[in-house]
């Protein structure tokens, strides 16, 4: 339990000799700054991570959900003092930890690979961590029998990790980090090596763990539901930097620009070409023929923004489209049959849209080449700007 | 139940993946057949057929006669050599000289790969692990020539101490020379394996070692000491098979006759009796009862370790 603040963090990988010299070769003079796929190459080296200041609460549940390479690992495993901070201050229960020793810092992490001892026994995985703090042995069964009752293993503590499935693996990996009753609790892709199934049985698991053990967490993962149904707020990173920060409901209401929009949300989120026309205090988005007007809210953010008519990138997220008799017309490409749902994938002037529809609402049957119309509100329009792909409303 | 059910389903897989791999080999004998030629034909040849020779310790060898021609004596050429004054000294000699040898050779190359796992940048660890291997590749006899120069009492050694010792004429420093030159040369090379196998060691695993809080040493106790505990193990009783093997070459170049005493052991004896003096019946006896004694070592080391290691062993 305890407060954790990044200020200002920032990773550099320094180059080996020979990189920067075959660097230097290659770079121009006029050329500083080079971008190779999603990492920054600057003289210091590789960029993985940089201005990343994030003030997490006592007992708060962060999750740090990004693409591959975003650095949110990273970032995780600064915190737990397995990468050295280049630049900027970690400070935990208001303590600088930047040199500070992992073991030091009263963390414990879960990590993606259980990384359990392979000759020890579950017991023995559990106490290790004990032993070399070298507590007494009545303390340390007492504290690996509890956890071993919260995580449901306690019939499997005499077994070696390779007689267990991924779940249980999964299970006496978290049930060591809970033995030390740490700060802070680091998970790092704790349900990746899991099958759909038993991740969600463990999703529901880790929700459970965490209103029974109260303490500070922070859980890296690249999937976005796990992030949604896990975190108190998201971060969500991108090339090294942080895109927004906010809760499940913000991030998903209110994307701060078009790479939060298009990574949260499944189905994507549906983008168009359009254009935003002021008139007055009023605002309407113009797409395929159709004119919407956006809400009060909405049109209030723009106006106090003193946002003016221009071409822009319009957001609607496939759920909030409606098929209408008036609207933009597309053509099914195909129709997946979801249950309780039908995905419409159709292509409306070039672009791919995803329509839901629910099932009870359908009145027919859709065809390939099926030509639909459809529609939204003005309240489920996400406003972003052409030039620097920002939400224009924040 | 679960367990018990994935168990048994893992072990029904295995034994498909088995039966596959049987099918797959009868099906393409001949291929195999091909590939395994050549290694069968040459352990024939140059293994097998000369363990012929053998025959050589229980007669009075004659190279006119020949081995048949030769007259049979049983087991005189044995008798004779453990009856022999000094069998006891050179048996001593031999076995002083492997098992210091062991004990301190065998775990320098296991120390040195710990170490060299340690080393983050891997062109550093490149460059020194070249530097380690060099030493290999040094002929014995020029190694000697070197360990002769540098001991020599006007050597670098002597310069370094302010000294004029001639240390190849002490017999109680030959054992150290022997052993300590052997490490030097030996072990960069035979960390090989060991480094090989500490490549294993689950990089998640040490750290999360890091996290709970374990030190170096703990680190190697917990994380790779598992991971290269078998090939240590195959390593060790294969050293120990190999305690009497200690080679000629490089105790008789070290050798002087000053240092005879602690440096003629059964290889130099039966060299210079063998190919020296033409006493070939009994050189080979003293061979062969060099060689029975390492089959009886590595298979006792082997049952030992066995029964401490849940089993297993080569």
């Amino acid at each position: 339990m305890a407060t954790v603040q990044l200020n200002n963090i920032k990773k550099v990988y320094p180059f080996i000799s020979g990189e920067q010299k075959s660097k230097k070769k290659k770079n121009d003079e006029n050329k500083p700054e080079k971008k190779k796929s999603n990492l920054q190459i600057t003289d210091e080296g590789v960029v993985a991570v940089q201005e990343f200041s994030l003030d997490i609460a006592d007992k708060e549940f962060i999750v740090l959900v990004g693409p591959s390479g975003c650095g949110k690992s990273t970032t995780l495993r600064m915190v737990a003092g397995l990468e050295e901070i280049s630049d900027g201050e970690l400070v935990i229960d208001g303590k600088v930890m930047n040199d500070v020793a992992p073991k030091d810092r009263d963390i414990a992490m879960v990590f993606q690979n259980y990384a359990l001892y392979p000759h020890m026994s579950v017991y023995e995985n559990m106490a290790f961590s004990l032993k070399l703090r070298k507590e007494p042995k009545d303390v340390i069964d007492k504290k690996v029998r509890e956890a071993a009752e919260i995580l449901s293993i306690t019939q499997y503590l005499e077994r070696k990790p390779k007689a267990l499935s991924g779940g249980q693996r999964q299970r006496v990996a978290i049930g060591r980090a809970i033995v030390r009753d740490p700060k802070v609790m680091l998970m790092d892709e704790p349900l990746s090596n899991l099958d759909a199934k038993l991740r969600n049985e463990m999703r529901a698991e880790i929700i459970k763990l965490r209103q029974r053990i109260n303490t500070t967490f922070m859980y890296v993962t690249h999937d976005q539901t796990e992030a949604m149904t896990l975190g108190d707020r998201i971060v969500i990173m991108k090339d090294g930097y942080i895109q927004q920060i906010g809760t499940p409901q913000e991030v998903f209401n209110h994307p701060s620009n078009l790479f939060v929009a298009g990574f949260i949300g499944m189905p994507v989120m549906n983008f168009f070409d359009a254009d935003l026309k002021r008139e007055g205090d009023k605002y309407y988005v113009e797409v395929g023929g159709l004119k919407v007007e956006l809400s009060k809210e909405k049109e209030a953010r723009l106006l106090a923004k003193d946002v003016q008519s221009q071409p822009v990138t319009l957001g609607v997220r496939p759920e909030h489209t409606d098929v209408a008799e008036k609207g933009i017309s597309a053509r099914v490409e195909v129709a997946e049959m979801m249950g309780s749902s039908v995905h419409l994938h159709v292509n409306a002037s070039g672009r791919d849209v995803i329509i839901i529809v629910p099932t009870v609402e359908m009145e027919d049957s859709y065809n390939i080449g099926d030509t639909v119309k459809f529609t939204f509100d003005g309240k489920v329009a996400h406003i972003f700007s052409k030039e620097t792909d920002l939400n224009l409303e924040f | 139940m679960k367990n018990i059910s994935s168990a048994a389903v893992g072990g029904k897989a295995g034994s498909n993946k088995m039966h596959n791999t049987i099918v797959y080999v009868k099906q393409h004998w001949q291929l195999y057949a091909l590939f395994m030629l050549p290694a069968v034909l040459l352990t024939v040849v140059f293994r097998y057929i000369p363990m012929g020779g053998i025959m050589i310790a229980f007669t009075e060898y004659n190279p006119i006669k020949g081995i048949l021609g030769s007259e049979w004596i049983g087991f005189q050429n044995f008798t004779r050599f453990l009856s022999s004054p000094d069998f006891l000294r050179y048996l001593v000699n031999t076995l002083k000289l492997s098992v210091y040898g062991l004990l301190w050779g065998f775990p320098a190359p296991i120390l040195l790969a710990f170490l060299l796992n340690r080393i983050l940048s891997s062109k550093t660890k490149q460059k020194i692990q070249l530097v380690l291997y060099m030493p290999n590749f040094i002929s014995v006899i020029v190694l000697c020539g070197i360990v002769r120069i540098l001991l020599s009492p006007t050597g670098m050694v002597n310069s370094l101490l302010g000294t004029d010792i001639n240390f190849m004429t002490m017999p109680e420093a030959f054992r150290t020379i022997y052993i300590a030159s052997g490490i030097w040369q030996g072990a960069g090379w035979a960390s090989i394996i060991y480094t090989a196998a500490l490549s294993n060691a689950s990089k998640e695993l040490k750290e999360a070692a890091v996290i709970d809080g374990a030190n170096i040493i703990q680190q190697i106790k917990a994380v790779e000491w598992p991971v290269i505990k078998d090939t240590v193990l195959i390593q060790f009783i294969m050293s120990v098979g190999n305690i009497m093997s200690v080679g000629f070459e490089k105790a008789y170049a070290l050798q002087t006759d000053l240092n005879l005493n602690t440096s003629e052991i059964i290889a130099t004896y039966v060299y210079k009796k063998g190919l020296l003096d033409g006493d070939y019946g009994f050189s080979t006896a003293v061979g062969l009862f060099n060689t029975v004694i390492n089959v009886i070592l590595l298979i006792s080391m082997n049952a030992l370790v066995k029964r401490m290691n849940e089993g297993k062993g080569i």
